[in-house]
């Protein structure tokens, strides 16, 4: 029984990430049909915004609390300048973001060097209850996420800038006619989506080594939870990060781990091939 | 493309025809410099590896070219074919010890084929057409999945690879770097080529250039068009498991990487750099992008972000030059090409 606890804590410590994740790239999907290839190197860049901080010994916190807003001012930056030009193309939006990706990557795995690098956890150690030991960081990080989708619904669902990114998303020629401003809506989401990027980043970097390569499989087990879940809905993605999340952390402890993220893939893959609308069908917010 | 397919279907007369000639122009071209190649580098061994380098590498570009100039589909996988024959000829050459050419190179072929129409039919085909977003994202995530399950399986070397392969060999002569294995992957370059081109202004060419056009149009028609961008990414797949064999041949060695999705996109690079949508423009944006690597490797500084350069070379085609290299010179029009039998004119 404690084993199963301890086992469903960690699962729901890492699906949390792919929530955090996942939301983002999802909101990104629905709103401007463009699947961000350099989603995977948005969090790559948040997470490394937490390693500098603590590189110059600063600390990991001003890292984690800075990554959001450097993040989310790049995702602006790149929505301005190059996002924006694919809007009516997204096949050739999934090469564009795919380059600024690779470079995004390179250029983090020349500064690094190569290695690896570890980053401790802000806060460490472990609170007990009823005799458990649950490590206080990922509690901390099923928190954030919790707030997190909290505040993306509220403000999707209860602001005035909801409504309208509502509206855009239904019919963004009607929302244009109604005078609002859809490029500007775009770059806001496109900002917020990679913001939440590097809030994952720099959330998961001390459970995981800093590499170059950290983006790649995220992006790869975000995609498949988007899909799973459906675009265009605010739930879908939520779902199907925490089966994917959950698959992911899970079968490790099935099958051998080698094993495992390929199954993941392939399962996930085969349930989108069958069910193409994925768990929830797309038509509301 | 701006000139619709139907006009390419009009095309008559002698005027017509005199505005189709850059293309065949850039292929001789290219075609003298590649037999040239050996008689004026002999003495540079290694500049003889580089071109035989560049000439596999042009193989799995048009393997990628097929499927993204030609059938649209976006594909992330190529070096997955290409990865899975290289490890295969090698497996076979260690634990068979054989490598006799018309063998193995037919062997990768069909393990490439066999493999890109396996994942066709998960993919392509059923019920439901799937989005090209979701054809798009499972090759690359079966070029991710299969380099991570290499890496970890200890029968095929896991992280380290396979070394040492078995040279490949015709009767009991063994082809190591230069001269002669320049001449073999050259061959096998044009017979690709050759077959390739055929097929692409064969009239199964033109429904592939119809499906570029409007996709839902064709259907419509009654065209199975899934059908059709199966078939012609199994063909794809021959094509990258060919280069994949020669490949691991070539260089001795063969690791995870050259499974996975880094290569692929190497592969996207090389040609859309050239200009896809034609079969010469992979072979020349290899040439270009190889060459240039070759060229800055030695400079330190240049070397390490190297791969940054690729991105942006990459995202500045994609933004401005979505035509390649070759768009510079050849007309849209010329793009789609000609197609069947030619037929004398009214």
């Amino acid at each position: 029984m404690d084993f199963a606890i301890k086992f469903a804590f960690d699962i729901l410590a890492f699906t949390s990430v792919m929530v955090l994740i996942v939301l983002g790239l999802g909101v990104i999907a629905s709103m401007m049909g463009i699947f961000n290839f350099a989603h995977g190197e948005l969090v790559l860049l948040g997470a490394y915004t937490v390693y500098l901080s603590d590189e110059h010994g600063l600390g990991a916190w001003p890292g984690v609390i800075a990554a959001p807003v450097v993040v989310g001012l790049v995702g602006f930056v790149l929505e301005r300048t190059i996002i924006k030009r694919f809007y009516a193309t997204p096949i050739i939006a999934m090469l564009g973001t795919y380059a600024i990706g690779l470079i995004i990557r390179e250029i983090v795995r020349g500064l690094l060097g190569g290695h690896y690098k570890s980053i401790p956890e802000p806060i460490s150690g472990a609170f007990s209850v009823g005799g458990l030991d649950f490590s206080i960081w990922r509690s901390f990080i099923i928190a954030t996420t919790l707030v997190v989708i909290a505040g993306s619904w509220l403000l999707l669902a209860r602001t005035s800038i909801g409504l309208r990114v509502r509206g855009a998303l239904e019919n963004p020629m009607l929302a244009r006619a109604c005078g609002i401003s859809t490029g500007r809506l775009y770059a806001f989401t496109f900002a917020f989506g990679a913001a939440l990027a590097g809030l994952a980043g720099a959330l998961i970097v001390p459970l995981y080594q800093l590499s170059a390569d950290i983006g790649i499989r995220f992006l790869v087990q975000a995609f498949l939870s988007v899909m799973l879940g459906g675009v265009g809905t605010f739930e879908g993605p939520v779902l199907g990060a925490s089966a994917v999340g959950a698959m992911a952390s899970g079968l490790p402890w099935v099958v051998l781990p080698v094993l495992a993220d390929p199954l993941v893939f392939v399962i996930a893959l085969a349930f989108v091939r069958l069910r193409p609308q994925g768990f929830i069908a797309a038509g509301r917010v | 493309m701006g000139a619709t397919v139907g006009s390419a279907l009009g095309r008559a007369g002698p005027r017509a025809r005199r505005s189709l000639r850059v293309l065949p122009a850039v292929e001789l071209a290219t075609l003298a410099v590649l037999v040239a190649v050996p008689f004026i580098l002999s003495e540079r061994a290694e500049l003889i590896t580089l071109m035989t380098n560049v000439v596999i590498l042009s193989l799995l570009a048009i393997s990628f070219d097929l499927c993204w100039g030609f059938s649209g589909i976006m594909s992330f996988g190529q070096a997955l074919f290409f990865g899975v024959a290289g490890y295969l000829v090698a497996l076979v050459g260690r634990d068979l010890g054989f490598s006799q050419l018309w063998g193995t190179l037919p062997l990768a072929m069909l393990a490439g084929g066999v493999l890109a129409a396996a994942l066709a039919v998960f993919l392509l085909l059923g019920r439901r057409a799937p989005t090209s977003i979701f054809v798009a994202f499972g090759t690359l995530t079966g070029a991710y999945a299969a380099e991570r399950l290499v890496a970890g399986w200890q029968y095929v070397g896991a992280g380290n690879g396979l070394s040492a392969i078995k040279l490949m060999a015709f009767g009991s002569y063994e082809f190591v770097e230069g001269v002669e294995f320049y001449s073999v992957a050259l061959t096998a370059l044009l017979l690709v080529y050759a077959a390739s081109r055929w097929l692409v202004r064969s009239q199964l060419g033109l429904v592939l250039a119809g499906m570029r056009q409007n996709e839902e149009r064709l259907a419509f028609f009654g065209y199975r068009v899934q059908v059709f961008k199966a078939l012609v990414f199994s063909f794809a797949g021959m094509i990258a498991g060919l280069s994949g064999a020669l490949y691991s041949y070539h260089q001795g060695f063969t690791g995870p990487s050259n499974l996975g999705p880094g290569l692929s996109t190497t592969a996207v690079i090389y040609c859309l750099f050239g200009g896809s949508g034609t079969l010469i423009g992979p072979v020349l944006g290899t040439a270009a992008i190889e060459l240039l690597s070759y060229v800055l490797a030695d400079t330190d500084a240049i070397r390490q972000f190297w791969p940054v350069i690729l991105g942006i070379v990459l995202l500045v085609v994609v933004m401005f030059q979505p035509t390649g290299l070759l768009g510079l010179v050849v007309s849209a029009r010329e793009r789609i090409g000609s197609f069947g039998v030619r037929r004398r004119a009214r």
